[in-house]
């Protein structure tokens, strides 16, 4: 007799998976890479090489994400059928997010050790896919930050071909004299430096220094959009975090040109304001921004469940960004990020839906007035 | 076009069966009639092994208030009580009847026209149960506590593959209307809704086309005339078809938490429950037939059916040319809400509104996978509500959180589960703690 698969409604289910979710992750993903292998290269014509490195450095950080899931799985005693059965390409994801968050120049082991401490430590030791309480890229990031500095790489050896801007230092990887370019957010942000850049050459990424994945802001676009047409992505969440950050920014840009001798000129606000709008732009297409908005900050697991609480969540996110910027002037996106992913079980704890049809609950206090007054 | 917030496209697959006209299901030998087809107690039966019954004569009858009389679907001999597994999985006593091949037919005295009190009355007798699933005892709704203004009848028929109650309208439109006139009687409303998804333009176009029935639009409401029934088109969306949502498309209003649409004033009748009621009152005929779709890729000849209850499925699946070798699962209902079947040992009972099989293609064995907390069920859910919780937490063992997220509120329409990307079974955990809850009281 035939068997036939017996189970609890409903019988039928959307094609769509975890995996096949992953996958198109890493599709959107691909563009930037490219865009960031290639400007690395061409834009940099002292150091050609700097694009094959690029590559490289994906591809290492790439390599070790899903080793290390194997190798934790396989310590775990699973055998190693189930491991690749159940492999559903979040690993890859994080470590493609991991070598686009690297420079070409950080050292070798700087992307395995990141690799290894954001899948074993951020994600497996809290259980695994969708249990990971802070996102594992990001914590990865932070984690290469901290601990590797010089390691870790910065803007070095690259030069940028319109300003000249340059600085020597000794590359970690070359080991000769390179020369490093001062990072678009470092310039906007300082009072002496000052950029040859347009905001078109932010957009497309052309002669910007900065991370692999995050120079080319056209490509991560191209990605995103990618993502809101297969639905994984929700366009509303990183438009709120772009655009909050942007205001804030020209807040406070508006303040600080406001502000002559350390106190605050309200004379000046009128005429100040429109120069002011001027950061947003800027504010909005350089440094990690658009790639921690698309691809990290958005993170299922890392985001509150519902809309009123994704909004808060957002705008929060925004603001924290803008203002770390402007206290810390290096690794804000980030920071935002990793601060905000462990504020969203409170947002999941106070925030929640009112069903459909729901009666609000009388009040004891309420109800035992009304009691009263009815009495009396 | 109106609807309801949440809710997903689900596809519909009903072109397997949209233009296949109703057939007969012929005579087979042995029936096995429940005797308890609705929500409510089980019928008592007043025949005895041995006996001589003709088609339509009652063999059951209610045996409390919730509960409905039943008929036998043929003339025949009964054969005694048995014990045998139905659809849900549980064991009930259930009536055999042997068929002699007669013609005979019991029908009750037509009423021409009858006063609320007779149509009720004829319900009840007639044994008419709820015929979208639920099998709700007919005649108890038409009793409601609550004062009502409003019939709404649920022409949804959101499930996916069927097509009965579409059939039913197309071939049997002004039968139709005529019993949602009746139960509009019967509850002394003018304001009759038919509440029709956008997928079946035939059937729309059949029913507007009737005297008294007008579509809505603005013109047609404007000279909207006392006693019209409007047909309201919804968009195509799953769970269009659910009593709340259907309310809450139609008429704009919101039923209570925990409460009956009787409570916003709204009675709510399905396609087939209204023409049963006519065939009761006007041709005294009781309910031992119904309409039922026989579809899905597992089928050879997917066919729309009129079946007597009782008929054993594995003979409806033989009437449809049997089963194709790669069927890999048997669902009684729709695909959405219905009940998978262990094997084709089962019979029909009045709420059966399909048989599907499924090939392993169509219906989706994917085992579960972890949670990545997407929160694309809490964006369908047409209760608002936030299911990864009470998955979570039933999960976990943890039946007082579950509860909390709103276990109790959930109708089980599982959109949850169909848009789930990790396969997590959502509506399973929220049976378990509903049982959880019970079992605790």
């Amino acid at each position: 007799m035939a068997k036939y698969v017996y189970s609890s409604s409903p019988h039928i289910k959307s094609p769509r998976t975890t995996r096949r979710i992953m996958i198109d992750v890493c599709i959107a993903l691909l563009p930037a890479c490219i865009a960031g292998c290639i400007l690395m290269g061409i834009a940099n014509p002292a150091y050609p090489q700097l694009g094959l490195l690029s590559f490289v450095q994906l591809l290492i950080c790439c390599v070790s994400s899903v080793a290390s899931e194997f190798v934790y799985l396989l310590c775990c005693k699973k055998s190693f059928k189930t491991i690749l059965k159940e492999f559903d390409f979040t690993s890859l994801v994080t470590g493609l997010l991991i070598g686009m968050n690297l420079y070409p120049t950080s050292k070798w082991y700087v992307g395995i050790l990141a690799s290894g401490f954001a899948i074993v430590v951020v994600k497996m030791l809290f259980g695994g896919t969708g249990k990971n309480i802070v996102n594992p890229a990001i914590a990865g990031r932070i984690f290469a930050f901290i601990a590797f500095g010089a390691a870790f790489g910065g803007a070095m050896g690259f030069v940028n071909p319109k300003s000249g801007d340059t600085i020597t230092v000794n590359s970690p990887i070359s080991k000769g004299s390179v020369t490093a370019g001062a990072t678009p957010l470092q310039t906007l942000f300082s009072d002496t430096a000052t950029s040859s850049l347009t905001n078109l050459d932010l957009f497309l990424g052309t002669g910007v220094a900065g991370c692999i994945g995050e120079v080319c802001k056209l490509a991560l676009i191209i990605g995103g959009i990618y993502l809101v047409v297969r639905g994984v992505l929700n366009f509303r969440w990183p438009l709120v975090y772009i655009v909050s950050t942007g205001v804030v920014a020209v807040l406070i840009a508006w303040i600080d040109a406001c502000t002559v001798d350390g106190k605050f000129v309200s004379a000046l606000m009128g005429s100040k304001f429109v120069p002011a709008l001027g950061a947003f732009l800027p504010s909005i297409l350089s440094g990690g921004l658009i790639l921690g908005a698309i691809f990290m900050a958005t993170d299922y697991v890392t985001t509150p469940n519902t809309k009123l609480g994704n909004y808060i969540y957002f705008v929060l996110l925004g603001v924290l960004t803008a203002v770390l910027r402007k206290a810390v002037k290096g690794e804000a996106v980030s920071f935002a990020i990793l601060l905000m992913n462990l504020l969203v079980p409170l947002f999941d704890l106070y925030i929640r839906r009112k069903p459909f049809g729901y009666v609000k609950p009388v009040r004891e206090k309420k109800a035992r007035k009304n009691e009263q007054k009815e009495g009396a | 076009m109106k609807t309801f917030k949440g809710g997903f496209h689900v596809p519909d697959n009903k072109a397997l069966t949209e233009n296949v006209s109703v057939e007969q299901m012929p005579l087979v030998p042995d029936y096995y009639v429940s005797l308890s087809q609705h929500i409510g107690k089980p019928a008592e039966p007043v025949v005895a092994a041995g006996d001589e019954v003709v088609e339509g004569q009652l063999i059951a009858k209610a045996s409390s208030f919730v509960s409905a009389n039943i008929h036998s679907p043929v003339c025949g001999q009964v054969i005694g009580i048995e014990k045998r597994r139905n659809a849900q999985g549980a064991t009930v006593d259930y009536l055999h009847i042997k068929s002699n091949g007669k013609q005979d037919k019991f029908t009750l005295p037509a009423l021409s026209d009858p006063t609320a009190e007779q149509i009720v009355q004829r319900v009840a007798d007639a044994g008419i149960v709820g015929m979208g699933g639920a099998g709700f005892p007919t005649a108890v709704k038409l009793q409601p506590k609550d004062p009502v203004d409003t019939l709404i009848i649920n022409a949804a028929e959101c499930e996916p593959y069927l097509n009965c109650d579409n059939r039913l309208m197309i071939e049997r439109a002004s039968e139709f209307i005529a019993g949602v006139r009746l139960i509009a009687k019967a509850i002394n409303v003018s304001n009759v809704y038919i509440g029709i998804e956008a997928n079946k333009q035939e059937a729309y176009n059949t029913l507007t086309a009737i005297d008294g029935v007008i579509a809505d639009t603005k013109e047609a409401l404007a000279n909207k005339k006392d006693g019209d029934i409007v047909v309201v088109l919804l968009k195509k969306k799953y769970p269009q078809g659910a009593e709340k949502t259907l309310i809450k498309a139609c008429v704009n209003r919101e039923v209570p938490v925990g409460a009956l649409p009787a409570a916003v004033g709204c009675i709510v009748n399905n396609v087939g429950t209204a023409y049963a009621v006519y065939d009761a009152v006007v041709n005294g005929k009781t309910l031992y037939k119904r309409l039922m779709t026989v579809t899905g890729r597992g089928v050879h000849t997917p066919k729309n059916l009129e079946v007597a209850i009782g008929t054993p499925l594995s003979t409806i699946v033989e009437f449809c040319d049997g089963l194709i070798d790669e069927t890999a699962k048997l669902v009684s209902g729709g695909p959405m809400m219905g009940f998978s079947l262990a094997n084709l040992d089962v019979c029909t009972t009045k709420t059966d509104s399909g048989l599907l099989a499924l090939t392993d293609k169509e219906a989706s064995t994917v085992l579960p996978t972890p949670c990545i907390n997407c929160g694309r069920c809490a964006s369908v859910c047409p209760m608002k509500l936030m299911p990864m919780y009470i998955d979570f937490y039933t999960t976990v063992g943890d039946t007082e959180n579950a509860v909390k997220y709103g276990a109790a509120n959930c109708f089980e329409c599982g959109t949850c589960a169909y848009v789930c990307p990790a396969k997590r079974p959502i509506v399973q955990s929220v049976r378990l703690t509903k049982m959880r809850m019970k079992e605790k009281k």
